[in-house]
């Protein structure tokens, strides 16, 4: 049979905290990370918001214990420091005490440096140190420079579904542990702000200039936000064999397509449904077990019709208690689905639910509401994170206290 | 009116690159989206830009860009609303 | 990791004449020039007009690859879509970078932003045959193609019926100079079928969309099996050595099993030396058919499968080629990207 799959660290860095002890503070304090951007040179600088880590890149070089390398990027940067947190968490100090996996998710990569010296690297009359950038086009840099500073030696990759990459990541670093690829695996994702993804959404009229407000009905777009994320994965054996604390357990997950439109969810919303079912009944579950959805929620105007029109269908008249935690994070794409399932973990570890900030007004489309209130010593033992995007790409995690 | 419908129809084709359609097959009145030409809601969003870079008009809110972008004509009457007579 | 896999239909759009007709009988294009581009066919065949004129020429290859291969095998819905590229849509991306630069930032067309996301060709395969299953975009350089397939080869044991598998990756001019800066070209200007004549640093970039359809049963329409896969990141020479043997003994098979070793052998002498772990293997290199790039994986796959299946090799494509084999059971494929990722795969005639 195959093995259970736990999950023993987690690694965080967002713009609500430097590490996941600071995010959870931030979360009960109700503090967002939404302002404007410091960072990224863009006419929006002072329209958009966005959730940006409060480091310059020169102090995340210095936060990674990097200083004086050259051709890291932010992205790298992000997940370097979330990464050396997950393991150092799980109590792995050196990570081929056990062949140990990577399985990465990044949506542009390292767009967020190569886009200032783009135009200098493609021209023929130009030279300079840009040229160390040239690599770190594509998505594999930042996964392979984690690894090459951390010392994987296990199954390595990076996975692209744009808003659901990280909660692939994961699914497919349990997949690996219950087939008995590998026996741990550090699943996430790292995205850092660029002009690029700013005008991506910005072109799809996606973003509201004001912070964003899920499952509002004068909800107007998202904001984008950065960050990293990473879970260590265990199976049951080394978890027992090496005496680890677990956290909680991944024991059901679900990836399904909308095949519905390039950008847009099916408004019954199809997609997120069949994604929360699956996840749900191969973790042995039933609706009435379900205490907390950490829904995607980005308060897009179509997102948040689809999927409150699928939490309806899949809870009826008993839907859980469920908020986005976008507000606070921003939708940081690639890492949206690791910084919430490490949310998803917190919940349950400290039994408590989130606040969907800048709620006010119910939806004409739902009947539902999230929760707006800091609850605390709530009962949560399982809980539903969902991740959904472009592509029809959806994905959905069943988060579970463990209870032998 | 009559010769800005026939630029908009060109304009239309080119920035969309319907291929096979001409602008005479363009009826002034037929629904640019649904049935009628088979636009999407990612044409529409094109079309906003057309009308951005082309006619300076900023359309924010898709919602009222559905409006406008109904036909030829309404994207017309809209154009010469926003233009000094 | 138990299970079987076989490959019952595939489509490949390459810099040769792959896509349609009898590939095997079709002479070798010959590119003067150290960037090879796909023979694309008339994609109107296969995709809607409305469709087209929006989509980039990888978008475009990428779909009308998995659509043949579907059609190729019978499957109209596969249980899922599982694709590895490198570099995406490279058309789409570079379009958007320079139109934010262009119009700064005011008024961009949202189109090259949503066909620049790595997943969108696996978004627009499950539009086009309303395939709601499991959907994954690997993209890892020279392990994109290869997750992909053990992705697929994972949800065949864990009970899919059936998973259409692919990659796709393309070059432009500007990408092709972008690299050539790192040195990924070689220096001097040749063709491709006069490749390995010139070893030295570099190799000749190429691009290419190749689909399967695979199933865990075996019919009389199954092109091949796919035996084994192992990925090795960045080896050391020790490790790489003790690879090999290893890997054919899990599969139990020896050195003397194997009947053709198809090898990503580039003339590239800044990684070639790893190619001599194959030594005393019958070999053969395929890169001046495709040239070089990330998902390369899936041409030389798609290569073996054809042998196998025809049970002969293209002695046209192959000119280095002495005799054919005395059989044709197992094939192998070594190929690295740039030294970084290696890769074996393993197929078996059926």
């Amino acid at each position: 049979m195959a093995e259970r799959v736990f999950i023993t660290g987690l690694g965080m860095i967002t713009a609500i905290g430097d590490d996941v002890a600071d995010n959870l503070r931030s979360l009960r304090a109700q503090e967002s990370g939404l302002g404007f951007t410091r960072q990224l040179d863009t006419i929006y600088k002072e329209v958009l918001p966005v959730a940006e880590v409060k480091h310059t890149t020169a102090e995340l070089l210095a936060m990674a214990g990097m200083t004086g390398r050259e051709g890291f990027t932010r992205t790298t940067l992000l997940g370097l420091i979330a990464m050396q947190e997950a393991l150092k968490h799980a109590g792995v100090s050196d990570v081929q005490d056990e062949v140990t996996g990577f399985i990465n998710a990044s949506t542009v990569g390292g767009m967020c440096d190569t886009e200032n010296v783009y135009f200098d690297i493609a021209d023929p009359e130009k030279t300079g140190d840009f040229l160390n950038y040239i690599d770190t086009l594509d998505c594999a840099d930042c996964t392979q420079r984690i690894a090459d500073t951390i010392g994987f030696d296990g199954p390595i990759t990076t996975i692209s579904t744009a808003c659901s990459s990280s909660a692939n990541a994961l699914m497919y670093g349990a997949r690996l542990i219950k087939a008995g690829l590998v026996r741990r695996v550090v699943c996430g994702g790292t995205e850092a702000l660029t002009r690029f993804t700013l005008n991506g959404f910005n072109s799809l009229k996606n973003i509201d200039k004001r912070p964003c407000r899920p499952f509002d009905q004068d909800r107007n777009g998202l904001n984008l936000g950065e960050g990293a994320a990473y879970l260590v994965l265990e199976s049951e054996s080394l978890v027992k064999e090496r005496n680890a604390t677990i956290l909680a357990t991944l024991d059901g997950y679900a990836n399904t397509n909308e095949a519905f439109h390039p950008t847009a969810p099916s408004p019954e919303g199809d997609g997120a449904y069949a994604a929360m079912k699956t996840a749900m009944e191969m973790g042995g579950c039933i609706p009435a077990d379900i205490q907390y959805v950490n829904v995607h929620g980005t308060a897009t105007l179509s997102n948040d019709v689809a999927e409150g029109m699928a939490l309806q269908r899949l809870f009826g008249e008993n839907v859980p208690k469920f908020s986005s935690t976008k507000p606070f994070t921003g939708h940081t794409l690639a890492a949206a689905g690791g910084i919430e399932a490490i949310y998803s973990v917190l919940a349950i570890s400290h039994q408590i639910i989130f606040p969907n900030l800048h709620f006010k007004d119910k939806m004409e489309e739902l009947y539902i509401t999230p929760e707006t209130q800091l609850v605390e010593q709530y009962p949560v033992r399982h809980v539903l994170s969902n991740s959904f995007g472009f592509g029809g790409n959806n994905a959905s995690l069943l988060i579970s206290k463990y209870e032998g | 009116m009559e010769e800005l419908k026939q630029k908009l129809k060109v304009q239309i084709i080119e920035a969309l690159n319907l291929q096979d359609t001409r602008p005479e097959d363009i009826d002034d009145n037929a629904a640019l989206f649904g049935d009628g030409l088979g636009l999407d809601s990612i044409d529409s969003l094109e079309l906003m830009v057309l009308l951005e870079r082309q006619y300076q008009i900023k359309v924010e809110d898709p919602r009222e860009g559905r409006k406008i972008l109904q036909s030829v004509q309404s994207m017309a009457e809209f154009i010469q609303s926003k233009q000094p007579a | 990791m138990k299970g079987k896999c076989y490959i019952q239909g595939m489509a490949a759009i390459t810099p040769q004449h792959t896509f349609e007709g009898d590939p095997m009988a079709q002479p070798m294009v010959v590119t003067h020039g150290n960037m090879l581009s796909c023979a694309e066919p008339d994609y109107r065949s296969f995709i809607a007009p409305n469709s087209l004129r929006r989509m980039t020429r990888v978008l475009k290859m990428g779909l009308t690859a998995s659509l043949k291969c579907l059609q190729d095998s019978g499957i109209a819905v596969p249980g899922a879509i599982v694709t590895g590229t490198g570099k995406g849509s490279l058309q789409d991306t570079e379009r958007f970078i320079k139109e934010i630069r262009d119009y700064q930032e005011k008024a961009l067309n949202p189109t090259p932003f949503i066909q620049s996301t790595y997943n969108a060709v696996n978004g627009l395969i499950a539009l086009q045959q309303k395939c709601t299953q499991y959907n994954n975009t690997f993209v890892h350089r020279g392990f994109s193609f290869e997750h992909a397939l053990l992705d697929s080869m994972l949800l065949l044991h864990e009970g899919t019926a059936d998973v259409l598998a692919g990659a796709f990756d393309e070059i432009t001019t500007e990408h092709f100079f972008i690299k050539g800066r790192i040195g990924h070209w070689k220096k001097e200007t040749i063709s491709n079928d006069k490749l390995y004549d010139h070893p030295s640093p570099g190799t000749i970039s190429g691009e290419g969309a190749v689909f399967f359809a695979l199933t865990p049963v075996v019919t009389t329409q199954s092109y091949a099996q796919i035996g084994g896969l192992q990925m090795l990141y960045k080896p050391s020479p020790e490790k790489l050595n003790i690879a090999l043997p290893k890997f054919l003994q899990q599969h139990g098979l020896q050195a003397a099993d194997i009947d053709l070793v198809l090898t990503g052998e580039n003339a590239d002498t800044n990684h070639a030396h790893y190619y001599e772990i194959l030594n005393g293997y019958p070999q053969l290199p395929f890169k001046h058919l495709s040239g070089d790039y990330e998902t390369v994986g899936a041409f030389a796959m798609w290569l073996a499968a054809q042998i196998l299946k025809h049970q002969q090799i293209p002695s046209q494509w192959f000119p280095m080629l002495q005799q054919q084999p005395a059989k044709l059971r197992n094939i192998l494929i070594y190929n690295h990207f740039f030294g970084e990722q290696h890769t074996f795969m393993l197929l078996h005639a059926v």
